[in-house]
């Protein structure tokens, strides 16, 4: 017998050791589509998550280049505000996508004030004469305050800023490299900071400085993709564009010869036209899917995106030559997406299965709950289907298997479907058909108690 | 006898052009736009030379190339493609020039000269 349990538990354990509650939110959210800040803000919030849990109030502090910057804070300003925040974390069945959300915007309330002036406290980062908090960081150690006031080595303008006496420094490390630094406190409950605390601490930091730290390599791995990729477009675009210029340069120079007929002059001038107006088309598309800027995912209702694009005049001039249905439940999760790119996605997704299809077959939409979290919708057609050896190709970025194709239309959705933590999956067999399986993350619209 | 040349080109307007200025070379061409089409042909006409584009619909050039060789090893080939990039590799495709299409054809025009021997 096996039992099977997810990865992810949608729920805190309220019951849990605080200790493993904490690791837990910080190891789960880094497998949410967040980005890098808002994973900060998890981290952040698992520190400072409640009365009876953590530390009051946390800070940020990030390398840049040479110097150690503060970033960003997080906590209650004062004693009632703590008393808000900390009833709001413990509503039972809360989860982190709320937690981030409700300390996204406690971030940015404290923009003007506190997260402003911290981040106007820079220190060199290989300093070792450095004072605290960067102290800490520029020595790899694990720094406890007291009577901060006392203590000659605690920059003046640091204290001034954060108002207590105690407080701890944690740097961040990865691979004995320096990311950053937290500092924490007991501001608003004024409850000394024992060495379990420390402790616990201690392993966020390691935590965090790894996430940060791989989160920074993401970041430059995808740059060299997308130099690779920019270079396989190169190469791409020559080909379409050399294709015209051979024809306008070849009857051009028929044209140059002495006594071109007029019948003569005539067509080649059209050709000349066509092929002047295809490369004018081959530089449109190419800039549009340039431009193309991915936006955050949000949640949002679906339900009334897929109605825009099945009510498109584009999409019911092509669905008359089919018979194409729509199967949705009655009411849909949120799913997380751009919404305008989920548009996008699903009219690609219909002008793919009506270009595979011949008229008279069918196209059919379908959605539904996969699982808690996770919304499925499909579009499946009567089409060709596609081939084994095309399958590994479809989401590379100039594969095409249509005359008139750039190839961008399924990397495209690929790209999308990865910014906002989903999947596109596809099944199909020659001569029956294919099915595009988009995987959304989702939430019920209600918090259910 | 005019050397009789096979031109396989999906690009209906380069298929026009190459036929009309090739002809006007002296030369006999039979024009076709995809590699099912020029292997039809290859079974009931013998070519002096064969000029084929690398992507088009179907069976793409070098597919072609590799069915042409099982049938006959002595037919010079030129490979005219959009591409550049496939320039190093035309030698391992067994073909005998590679030729990146452009606004001239004068350097088609010298390759078929230099293979036909004119």
């Amino acid at each position: 017998m096996i039992e099977k349990y997810s990865i992810l538990s949608p729920e805190f354990e309220r019951d849990a050791p605080r200790e493993l509650m904490l690791l837990s939110i910080i190891s789960q959210s880094f497998f949410q589509p967040f980005s890098l800040e808002d994973n900060l803000i998890v981290i952040l919030t698992a520190l400072t998550s409640g009365s009876g849990v953590g530390f009051n109030r946390a800070m940020l502090f990030l390398k840049q280049g040479d110097r150690i910057k503060g970033e960003m804070w997080l906590g209650p300003r004062s004693a009632e505000e703590a008393g808000l925040i900390w009833e709001v974390l413990s509503t039972p069945g809360i989860g982190y996508v709320e937690i981030v959300e409700h300390n996204r915007a406690l971030v940015s309330k404290n923009e003007d004030t506190l997260s402003a002036r911290l981040k106007g406290l820079v220190y060199a980062a290989d300093d070792e004469s450095a004072l605290i908090p960067a102290y800490a960081a520029c020595r790899k150690e694990i720094l406890l305050v007291r009577e901060a006031s006392n203590e000659p080595l605690v920059d003046r303008r640091f204290l001034n800023l954060i108002g207590v006496e105690e407080f701890l420094c944690i740097p961040l490390l990865a691979r004995d490299d320096v990311v950053g630094e937290i500092i924490l406190d007991n501001a608003i409950t004024r409850t000394p900071i024992s060495p379990a605390d420390i402790k616990l601490a201690g392993v966020c930091g390691l935590m965090a400085g790894n996430y940060i730290y791989s989160s920074k390599l993401h970041l430059k791995l995808l740059d060299v993709e997308k130099m690779a990729a920019m270079g396989e477009m190169a190469m791409f675009v020559t080909h379409q564009l050399r294709n015209p210029i051979a024809a306008i340069g070849g009857f051009t120079d028929q044209l140059l010869k002495p006594d071109v007929p007029e019948d003569r002059r005539n067509r080649n001038l059209t050709i000349i036209r066509d092929e002047i107006r295809r490369l004018d088309g081959i530089i449109y598309q190419m800039g549009h899917f340039l431009k193309v800027s991915l936006k955050e995912p949000v949640y949002f209702d679906p339900g009334p995106a897929i109605a825009a694009v099945l009510d498109s005049p584009e999409i019911l001039a092509r669905a008359r030559d089919y018979a194409l249905s729509v199967k949705l439940e009655p009411c849909l999760p949120e799913i997380l997406c751009d919404p305008t790119s989920f548009g996008e996605v699903l009219r690609n997704l219909l002008a793919n299965a009506f270009d595979a299809t011949p008229a008279g077959g069918a196209v059919a939409v379908r959605g539904y709950r996969k699982s808690p979290g996770a919304y499925v919708l499909t579009v499946r057609d009567t089409g060709r289907g596609i081939t084994n050896p095309d399958k590994e190709q479809l989401f590379k970025p100039f594969f095409t298997t249509k005359e008139k194709g750039m190839g961008l239309g399924l990397p495209f959705i690929k790209r999308i479907m990865d910014t906002c933590g989903g999947k596109i999956e596809v099944q199909s067999r020659v001569g029956k058909g294919a099915v595009f399986k988009l995987i959304f993350l989702s939430r019920e619209r209600e918090l259910t108690p | 006898m005019k050397k009789k040349i096979l031109l396989v080109e999906d690009e209906k307007s380069l298929c026009l052009l190459y036929e009309e200025e090739l002809s006007r070379e002296g030369y006999d061409i039979t024009a076709v736009t995809d590699a099912e089409a020029a292997l039809a042909q290859l079974a009931g006409t013998a070519f002096d030379l064969i000029i084929t584009d690398i992507r088009m619909p179907g069976k793409n050039g070098i597919e072609l190339i590799t069915q042409i060789m099982g049938l006959r090893k002595d037919i010079p080939i030129i490979i005219n493609s959009a591409y550049q990039s496939y320039k190093e590799d035309f030698m391992t495709w067994a073909a005998d020039a590679y030729v990146v299409k452009s606004a001239s054809l004068d350097e088609l025009k010298a390759k078929i000269g230099q293979l036909l021997g004119a």
